[in-house]
């Protein structure tokens, strides 16, 4: 990994910098450049041009329109005449790195092909992520973002002259250190320690600088809670593993709140149901809008933002009853299930766990008492294990802002922070910012924050980067570059540089691990050995260290003033209240110019390319609003958000309405510019916390209306019994509770459907692939649905195609509402429960072994293989369709039009497609065929991976090893829902799940047809009372 | 020269009913004729000509069979033996997938064998220049014609046995 | 020609023609010059191909992502509108087939136009086989032809497959009867032709016809034979047509009922379609004297028959769909009467179950504009039952998730307008420049079935000796 500086060449005259070339470099499509300006002074844009110049056009529109219907032309290409040792065209390189966003964190294995990175997937060896998040999987797209900056910038111009930029910057820091001006570097979370040993060395070289953190999605009320209750202000790592019984109020931990990659693999853990294990944690919500969490929940009730204090008070005062512990005064409640909560939690006493998501130090408090109370703290909460991923600080944030304001600031640098974006004091910023005498951006492209700078000094992503991450005290990661495409810089080398160190952050950053990583561990006797294990691991994990066990946190048990904060706040709440929530896909924003990301469907919606307001059934009748009416959003009497459109959400509390945050940006790219609107200045600065609810909050109709984008557009079960689900204590009675065996009644009697049929079927005699999905570990995060779209080189449509049904995600999850209770005619059962109990159903290619589509295809362009496999061959697909109609279970995907067309004139339809530039397509996998139009494709169960494994056996001389071949989505799911294999081999997971469960919870969707399914699902089973 | 072997007597009628009688009166008088020309078949007229009945059936159920072969022999070969492939679960031969391919392909071979036998025994088709021994034939008339040369009685005594059963007229028609 | 025809049965040509009057009056509109209702119908058909063929062409350059079809609906106005041709173009065959085989004489005046609807109705729905394809260029891949994709072949499981065959098989048999059936009246015409070039063309495709005794009887032979061969070929098409849908297992697709139910339909529309364009015919070239209101009648009588029997079949498939206790099969129709699609499901009772039923009284049977207007609505009727089959059950099939709606784009709707174009601009073309009734089969009958007709054996009677013609009324 010396050389981490590959370039790629266009063609060999930029090899060879032929002057010609370079002159042109600049301009993407040089060729076409004389087009434009003859178009452009043409008569029908008003120019001048006269008869004979419009003929000209005319004739050279006819040549060019023939020339464009002729062969494309064959572009020159460098083969590897003296190949780079560790690269073998063909074969992929895997190198473990760390994907890190400010707080967001996943150990990752990068997948490299010819040099180029094209897929990320979990590091097993990190015993914190394991799997990936959706935006980990996204974040390889991001490298390959046409938005990014090539080189810095200057005063918004362009410049390619890093030492003029490092000499004109320091000069001006000296300056304002000297005359003792005020320097501020602001940033989000940084999980590297060597980085902020890196901002401490500039700091010393500047003493008048101070490090201002914030996170979009704050989190500061937690420590703070924690300063006032332990005198540590720290985030605990909470192990939800241990818990028997959850509660969770307004916190979407398995969605968005702190690590819900980590929690989630803990939460599944108590939710898993076999043979040997019959009993699953149980988990009551309490919260405003539909969460993902809320949506996995036992026990839903949905609460007003405000009422998040109140239900924590009411839990602690219930439990208090309980252990006889004296209460605290807050006015009571009315809310379902506080009293089985409070039971529940008292019941799992020592094995209990509270969280709250709300950003309300007086919240957090009640809720640390109620977790001392329950004796989480020791096994479901680990102080000693404080994890860093929010150490946002509002308060500094806030006062850095009003210093901008007042002038005091002489310089600030803006590291992988856009506050001009998601901060609620964002407009006072805008206005200060060019004030300042010095202002750098780190950020990688000119974004809201980066715009309003002197300087944008590019930062690296991270696949082109060195770096460490501490997300856990105690457990340590690698950042390793994979490439290197632009002229830009490391954030860290840049401001070495401007510290005046000559050291490069490569070099840094291994002193610093010599000096004090190293020590922490003894097996490697040298530091170089112990540095290569570390980078081919990713991860050195010493585990929590230099911490002082013998003194245990003692709980201050003062609560007082907090439960009378607590009454106070809930007092305020009136009116219709409204709260922001964050998507799992697009997050705080941050990628938001992802366009996996944005055409990723929200968990609970299905909707995507857009933001809306959520709002409750009764609401709209009230207002009498339909889904996508136009509203504009008043809070404290000024409008800060308009021309939103509505979003009938079940689930959603009467006199509440949410917004999701992450939208509207309007300088980040084409897919993500001007998509939604920015909910950001809703939040508001409450006692020092920035609070995501706002209460007394009006809305009013504007008239007109905009589509919202979904991928499902009926939302309940209608009674099918294609998701099949039961609770826990018929489960512990029989296995197969909520099972449902189709008959058919025969001139023999009655027989199981699957036994009448007139063929003989085909025998699999090497391998069997099959898939077994568990309905109770799916939290329905959507990390597969990106990371099949990553490995097999699916296009992104855009809203229109979305709007139109033509989404080509080979993978899909599926998401029912319960309807209302005793409904049963056809009609009531369309309508869905105001509060939906909810199950998550991914839904692929079943790989049917009598497969209605093989059967309908004329041309013979899908049938199946001798492995199960449903195969489906492009390029001798005529495009019927009748395979997608007879497809019970509509998982296969036409190209309708040419989604991977070119961007040539800027104007495409499908520009958002990666495959649609020069630079988005390298990451499409070369493994996998661009699909054309007018053919017909789905989920081959990523049968080039399959392929690849087989090889590799083959080569070792050797049969494949049981789970050695994994497909895209079994191999990015956290929580282990998806499980795939080959079920000929009984070593093979699948071989033991299937086995034991196969007369249990193991069901095929629409068993009665016979068509069957290489997939089978498990059973939801839900930890309530019988009904 | 004229050719007379090409020599004829066209004796014209106005109504099938009369030429029907006409021509057994005409054969019956020892009169050898070519052939009749009408404007649409007439029912009778060929056993009236004493012709044989024409085998064109046999010709059609034949080209029939052939398809009938032709499509199980070339489904058979396909899906079962050329390229056996799994399809659906099905077995390779599917008998019930047989049946519409092969019931199309009898009747086409039938049908297109059939007609192109009754161009090639007609002696018609595309181009083909008929021999018209008076233009009304296909219109509303009724001919006759009596080949001269191939006729042992005299032009002229023909001539009144044609006109004596109902011809309205009677021409002289030489080809060259 | 012998059978015994009873005296109560209404004369099938009128006016007390002659041989030569029949001919007169079926050469007048090829040899004479176009009429000026011809040029203004020929010039809007002409129209209608030109905006349609527009539509077609972009659609083929885009991709049919220009139509109204998604994820759920892969198939909706195309092969609606496949179905729908094909329907219409089984009246031609079997009128002139089957009616032959029963020796219904009065087929004899309309067949020859029922046949060419038939061939151009196929032609239609050929361009939406094409048409409905990704990738129409690869449309030959659908034919059993050796090919350099090594020994590929196609699969003679899948439904399109026997489309296909019988399709094509269908519209060969069906241009041979028909074009067999029309050489004699071509030599007709060419013996007529009074100028060099008519006389050249006609006499090509006259095939040298010269009418005698020998050819007629093998001629009749043949004709009797095609349309045996023919019969069963019309009942297999739309059978097959249907298997597109039975053999398939969406609900509501996958119903034993469908071929009985889809040959009368196909039947129904195709009579209708028939009198439709007879109507106008018979009105452009005056030949009200050979299409005549008891041709109009008996063919109402059969849509009678055949709309009832699409009723019945309706309600047997609501009926079973329910008694098999099948959830899904249920919904499907439960979805097709009261679900987002109801309009469509109740425009298909009405116009295909209802309407027919007046053809019951005398009045309106053997009333034109009754007929006419019927005539259409039967066709509409028939467009929305394959709409309702084709896209209502696909919309909501068995995961709810994936249900959608279909809304048509101008593409769909111009498509369609292209096949109807080309329809009529063929049809116009053919009642100009070829006889539109058959003479020859139209003279065999006269005897048995006109009015005024010299009666058995009377030779003595001259053609002049008849009154007056009356469509000499008309024209002069």
């Amino acid at each position: 990994m010396e050389d981490n500086h590959k370039r790629y060449w266009k063609g060999l005259e930029e090899l060879s910098n032929d002057p010609s070339f370079v002159k042109l470099a600049d301009q993407e499509f040089p060729a076409y450049i004389p087009v434009k300006e003859a178009h452009a002074s043409s008569p029908v844009d008003g120019g001048n041009t006269g008869r004979r110049d419009f003929l000209k056009l005319l004739g050279f529109g006819v040549a060019a329109v023939s020339l464009a219907a002729c062969e494309t032309p064959v572009t020159k290409t460098i083969p590897y005449l003296n190949k780079p040792e560790e690269i073998t065209p063909g074969v992929a390189n895997w190198y473990s790195s760390t994907f890190t966003d400010g707080g967001e964190y996943c150990s990752v294995l990068v997948k490299t092909r010819e040099g180029r990175p094209i897929k990320i997937e979990g590091n097993p060896s990190s015993s914190i992520s394991g799997g990936t998040s959706a935006k980990a999987q996204a974040s390889v797209l991001s490298l390959y973002d046409e938005e990014r900056l090539r080189e810095p910038m200057v005063n918004g111009n362009p410049s390619k002259d890093w030492a003029k930029i490092d000499a004109a910057i320091s000069s001006q820091l000296a300056q304002v250190a000297q005359s003792g001006g005020a320097i501020r570097l602001v940033s989000s979370t940084i999980l590297s320690p060597s980085t902020k040993g890196v901002i401490a060395d500039f700091i010393t070289k500047y003493p008048t600088t101070k490090h201002v953190v914030y996170d979009a999605n704050s989190a500061s009320a937690i420590w703070q809670a924690n300063q006032a209750s332990f005198g540590k202000a720290v985030i605990p790592s909470y192990d939800f593993s241990k818990a028997k019984t959850i509660v969770g109020v307004g916190c979407d931990f398995l969605g968005t709140w702190i690590s819900p990659e980590v929690f989630s693999k803990q939460y599944v853990q108590t939710r898993k149901l076999g043979k040997s294990k019959k009993e699953m944690s149980r988990h009551f919500q309490f919260e405003t809008s539909l969460s993902l969490t809320g949506a996995n929940a036992d026990y839903r009730t949905g609460i007003k933002p405000s009422q998040e204090g109140l239900v924590v008070a009411a839990l602690y005062n219930k439990v208090a009853k309980l252990a006889g512990a004296s209460t605290v005064n807050v006015p009571a409640v009315e809310v379902k299930y506080l009293d089985q909560a409070a039971k529940d939690l008292y019941k799992a006493k020592g094995s209990a766990l509270v969280v709250a998501g709300t950003n309300d130090t007086s919240v957090q408090i009640l809720v640390n008492a109620l977790n001392n109370l329950l004796g989480s703290y020791g096994s479901t909460i680990d102080l000693t294990k404080e994890v860093y991923y929010k150490q946002g600080n509002d308060a500094d944030m806030a006062s850095f802002i009003a210093e901008a304001e007042a002038g005091k600031v002489g310089a600030v640098i803006f590291y992988n922070a856009n506050p001009v974006y998601n901060h609620p004091g964002a407009a006072r910023l805008a206005k200060a910012l060019p004030s300042i005498s010095l202002s750098v951006s780190f950020a990688d492209r000119a974004d809201e924050t980066a715009s309003l700078c002197k300087f944008i000094c590019p930062d690296n992503h991270y696949l082109e980067s060195w770096d460490d991450a501490e997300p856990v005290r105690g457990f340590f990661s690698l950042v390793q570059p994979t490439i290197s495409l632009f002229q830009t810089r490391q954030a860290q080398n840049s401001l070495l540089k401007w510290a005046g160190s000559q050291q490069d952050y490569y070099a840094y950053l291994q002193n610093r691990w010599r000096t004090l990583v190293f020590p922490l561990q003894t097996k490697a006797a040298d530091f170089d050995k112990f540095w290569i294990t570390s980078l081919h691991d990713g991860v050195f994990e010493p585990g929590p260290y230099l911490t002082d066990t013998s003194a245990p946190f003692t709980f201050n048990t003062d609560i007082a003033s907090a439960a009378s904060n607590v009454a106070q706040a809930a007092a305020s709440g009136k009116g219709i209240e409204l709260s922001l929530y964050e998507k799992v896909g697009i997050g705080n924003g941050s990628m938001a110019n992802n366009p996996w990301l944005q055409e990723l469907p929200d968990g609970i919606s299905k909707a995507c390319w857009d933001n809306y307001l959520t709002i409750p059934q009764k609401l709209a009748t009230d207002m009498s609003l339909a889904q996508g009416d136009l509203v504009s959003v008043q809070v404290a009497g000024k409008t800060v958000v308009d021309e939103i459109p509505v979003l009938i959400q079940p689930g959603q509390t009467n006199g509440t309405v949410s917004l999701a945050i992450g939208y509207g940006r309007t300088k980040a790219g084409k897919a993500a510019n001007n998509v939604g609107k920015n909910a950001y200045p809703i939040a508001s600065l409450v006692n020092n916390n920035i609070s995501f609810a706002a209460s007394g909050v009006n809305i009013t109709k504007t008239g007109g209306s905009r589509e919202i984008a979904q991928t499902q557009t009926h939302h309940t079960i209608m009674a099918r019994p294609i998701v099949q689900e039961s609770v826990l204590s018929e489960y512990q009675k029989n296995p197969g509770a909520g099972r449902v065996y189709p008959t058919v009644t025969t001139a023999e009697g009655v027989l199981p459907a699957t036994d009448v049929t007139l063929w003989n079927g085909h025998i699999k005699k090497n391998h069997s692939w099959g898939m077994a999905i568990d309905l109770n570990s799916c939290t329905g995060c959507g990390a597969c649905v990106i990371s099949c779209q990553a490995e097999n080189n699916i296009p992104v449509v855009g809203r229109q195609e979305v709007i139109n049904r033509r989404e080509m995600h080979w993978l899909r999850i599926d998401r029912y509402y319960s309807s209302q209770e005793g409904a049963h005619t056809n009609g009531e059962l369309e309508v869905a429960s105001d509060n939906p109990e909810v199950v998550f159903q991914p839904m692929l290619c079943q790989h049917c072994s009598n497969a209605p589509c093989e059967t309908v295809c004329p041309v013979l362009a899908t049938t199946h293989s001798s492995e199960g496999l449903n195969q489906m061959t492009y390029n001798r697909c005529i495009g019927t369709r009748y395979c997608a109609n007879n497809c019970p279970y509509k998982v296969r995907r036409f190209n309708w039009f040419k989604y991977f067309e070119k961007d040539i004139e800027g104007d495409l339809e499908f520009a958002t497609n990666p495959a649609s530039n020069d630079l988005g397509r390298f990451v499409l996998n070369p493994d996998v065929t661009v699909r054309s139009r007018g053919v017909m494709e789905k989920c081959t169960f990523c049968v080039q991976k399959i392929q690849e494994g087989k090889l590799n056996a083959k080569k070792e001389r050797r049969t494949v090893a049981p789970d050695e071949i994994q497909t895209a989505c079994s191999q990015s799911c956290a929580t282990g829902a998806i499980v795939f294999g080959d079920m000929n081999n009984p070593e093979s997971t699948i071989s033991k799940i299937l086995a034991t469960e196969n007369k249990e919870r193991a069901f095929t969707v629409l068993e009665e047809l016979n068509v069957k399914p290489q997939i089978s699902y498990l059973t939801k089973i839900r930890n309530k009372d019988k009904a | 020269m004229t050719n007379t072997s090409e020599k004829y007597l066209v004796g014209v009628y106005d109504d099938e009913e009369v030429l029907l009688s006409a021509i057994s009166q005409v054969r019956r008088s020892g009169v050898k004729i070519h052939e009749v020309f009408t404007p649409f078949p007439i029912h009778g007229l060929d056993e009236a000509l004493g012709y044989r009945r024409t085998r064109l059936p046999i010709a059609a159920f034949l080209f029939g069979m052939t398809g009938t072969a032709t499509a199980i022999t070339m489904i058979s070969w396909m899906l079962g033996f050329d390229w056996p492939m799994n399809i659906g679960g099905k077995n390779h031969l599917p008998p019930p997938d047989y049946v519409p391919v092969t019931f199309e392909l009898t009747v086409l071979f039938a049908a297109l064998g059939l007609v192109f036998t009754f161009l090639l025994s007609n002696d018609i088709g595309p181009g083909k220049q008929a021999k018209i021994f008076d233009l009304r034939s296909t219109d509303d008339k009724f001919i006759m014609a009596v080949n001269v040369a191939k006729n042992k009685l005299a032009p002229n005594e023909i001539e009144t046995i044609l006109r004596d059963n109902g011809a309205t007229e009677v021409n002289v028609k030489q080809f060259d | 020609m012998h059978q015994v025809t009873s005296q109560v049965r209404e004369p099938l040509v009128t006016g007390g023609k002659t041989y030569r009057d029949v001919t007169e009056d079926i050469c007048r509109q090829v040899e004479g010059k176009p009429t000026k209702e011809w040029i203004i119908a020929f010039s809007i058909s002409l129209m209608l191909l030109t905006y349609g063929g527009y539509c077609l062409g972009w659609t083929w350059w885009e991709g049919i992502g220009v139509w109204g079809l998604n994820k759920t609906i892969g198939w909706s106005w195309d092969i609606t509108n496949f179905v729908w041709w094909v329907g219409i173009g089984h009246a031609g065959t079997l009128i002139s087939a089957v009616l032959l085989l029963f020796r219904q004489k009065w087929r004899t005046s309309i067949n020859r136009a029922a046949e060419a609807m038939t061939i151009f109705a196929v032609l239609c729905a050929a361009t939406f086989i094409l048409a409905h394809m990704g990738r129409p260029w690869m449309a030959y891949w659908a034919l059993p032809l050796p090919n350099t994709f090594g020994s590929l072949w196609v699969n003679f499981n899948s439904a399109l497959v026997w489309d296909v065959f019988a399709i094509s098989t269908y519209l060969t048999v069906s241009l041979v009867f028909w074009y067999i059936g029309m050489v004699p009246d071509l030599a007709t015409i060419r013996d007529r032709a009074q100028n060099k070039i008519s006389r050249f063309i006609y006499g090509i495709m006259s095939f040298g016809w010269d009418g005698s005794a020998r050819t007629w009887a093998r001629y009749e032979e043949v004709s009797l034979i095609l349309a045996g061969l023919s019969t069963p070929l019309v009942l297999s098409v739309h059978t097959i047509v249907s298997m597109d849908f039975a053999t398939s297992l969406i609900p509501g697709w996958h119903t034993t009922i469908f071929p009985p139910y889809f040959v009368a339909g196909a039947i129904f529309s195709g009579f209708a379609m028939v009198l439709t364009l007879m109507l106008v015919t018979r009105k452009v070239f005056h030949l009200e004297d050979y299409i005549t209101i008891t041709h109009m009648e008996t063919m109402n009588k059969i849509i009678i028959l055949t709309g009832s029997i699409v009723g019945v079949a309706y309600i047997t498939e609501i009926f079973i769909a329910f008694y098999s206790g099948v959830e899904y099969e249920s919904y499907a129709f439960a979805n097709r009467v009261s679900g987002p699609y109801w309009w469509a499901y109740w425009s298909m009772m009405t116009c295909n179950v209802i309407s027919p039923q007046l053809f019951w009284f005398k009045k309106i049977r053997t009333s034109i504009a009754a007929t006419f207007v019927l005539s259409i609505i039967v066709n509409i009727g028939m467009w929305f039952e394959r709409f309702v089959i084709i896209c209502t059950s696909l919309h909501r099939d068995f995961l709810p998730s994936s249900w959608a709606m279909f809304y048509p784009t101008m593409y769909d709707i111009g498509d369609y307008i292209f096949s109807f174009g080309l329809f009529f601009t063929l049809f116009f073309l053919f009642a100009k420049f070829l006889p539109v009734i058959n003479m020859a089969e139209v003279k065999a009958i006269m005897k048995s079935s006109s009015e005024k007709m010299p009666t058995k054996g009377s030779s003595s009677v001259k053609p002049n000796s008849i009154v007056q013609p009356s469509f000499n009324k008309n024209t002069e």
